[in-house]
């Protein structure tokens, strides 16, 4: 028997359109721990991490009619996701270096040594002092993964810019973290 | 470029186009200490489940509310017109009646009761599972008349009561009705 082939990102986008409400569910669990992990570092908190999460894919669904290209629907959530972490921070800057602080220490009590845990503290304490632009760029490439070329295709900007924000981050970190090099 | 910034080269180790080995040996000590920089990055997954839920119940309650709105001209109008028709008389004190919710749903993670009676919060009445067998229950005390309710498994999946009649609810779905 051969299996189901899976609905693409553009068949539930226009399954909801059309009325079936329910699928959007499809959507959101494919989606919500990659884009959490991305939120939770730019906003160094997992709990305002989850909130920024389901708090995107409320507003994705209201506008979803303006998704112009159902089959790019991820790229489309991550632009709103951005946004909303951005003015996160700009919100509750200062909250949210004490709760980064409290978030990794706790999650660290229970995975890895003490060593890894202020490292990891103090990195995630450090990348809240960069601007929310250097952290975004430090986030895409050293914890997600993705390339410049990636980064640039999703931010709409080119390598260079990319390239000299990322420099400015890693001086910064390094200022930041003098005595933990 | 400040004391505190890193050589050109070792930000290229960074980025990863080139290796600690290219670098000059008066610069390998700055390259170490900026990879163990790398190596404190939380890459650990986040995992957030209750979000698929939350958003489909958010979306629930939001489409719930748009029916009110819809029908309070014509409840006004009615409302006015019993007023007009009826003699006025004390209103008597609403008497209160325990009544138990049911639901076999062996396969469920969590269920829980929306209705007029909690403004069809998704979350306010969860239902307790009692045993292996997939039966779960919840006891409330609701001011008598009439109640509408639906059950939400998992979160997202809204199901009316198999043991009550049903009407519908404007939109194409099933609303349970409980008359007490």
């Amino acid at each position: 028997m051969r299996p189901e082939p899976k609905a693409t990102d553009g068949d539930i986008v226009r399954a909801v359109l059309a009325g079936d409400r329910e699928r959007y569910a499809q959507l959101v669990e494919r989606y919500r721990d990659r884009y959490a992990r991305y939120a939770a570092r730019m906003l160094g908190s997992a709990d305002a991490a989850e909130d920024a999460v389901q708090d995107a894919f409320v507003r994705a669904y209201d506008q979803l009619a303006q998704c112009k290209d159902p089959n790019k629907f991820v790229g489309w959530f991550f632009l709103i996701l951005r946004n909303r972490c951005f003015a996160e921070r700009r919100r509750s800057r200062s909250e949210a270096s004490l709760e980064a602080a409290d978030s990794v220490a706790a999650a660290d009590r229970t995975d890895g040594g003490a060593e890894t845990a202020e490292r990891r503290q103090a990195l995630q304490l450090a990348l809240l002092a960069l601007t929310p632009d250097q952290r975004e760029v430090f986030v895409l490439k050293h914890v997600e993964g993705l390339s410049y070329g990636e980064i640039a295709e999703r931010l709409s900007t080119s390598v260079p810019s990319l390239k000299m924000r990322m420099h400015r981050a890693y001086d910064k970190l390094r200022e930041e973290l003098r005595e933990h090099t | 470029m400040s004391e505190h910034d890193f050589h050109p080269l070792v930000k290229q180790l960074l980025d990863g186009d080139v290796t600690l080995a290219d670098l000059p040996p008066e610069l390998r000590a700055e390259g170490e200490a900026a990879l163990r920089l790398l190596a404190a990055v939380d890459r650990r997954a986040v995992s957030v489940p209750a979000v698929t839920w939350r958003v489909m119940a958010a979306l629930e309650r939001r489409r719930r509310r748009v029916l009110p709105w819809l029908l309070a001209p014509a409840l006004a109008m009615a409302a006015a017109l019993i007023l007009w028709i009826l003699p006025a008389k004390p209103a008597a004190p609403a008497a209160l009646v325990t009544v138990r919710f049911v639901l076999v749903a062996p396969d469920a993670r969590e269920v829980s009761l929306a209705g007029t009676f909690n403004q069809w919060d998704a979350h306010a009445t969860p239902l307790i599972r009692s045993g292996p067998t997939g039966v779960w229950t919840a006891t409330l005390t609701l001011p008598a008349g009439q109640h509408q309710y639906a059950f939400v498994v998992d979160g997202v999946r809204w199901v009316p009561d198999p043991g009550a009649p049903a009407v519908d609810d404007g939109f194409g779905r099933r609303n349970s009705v409980l008359t007490l």
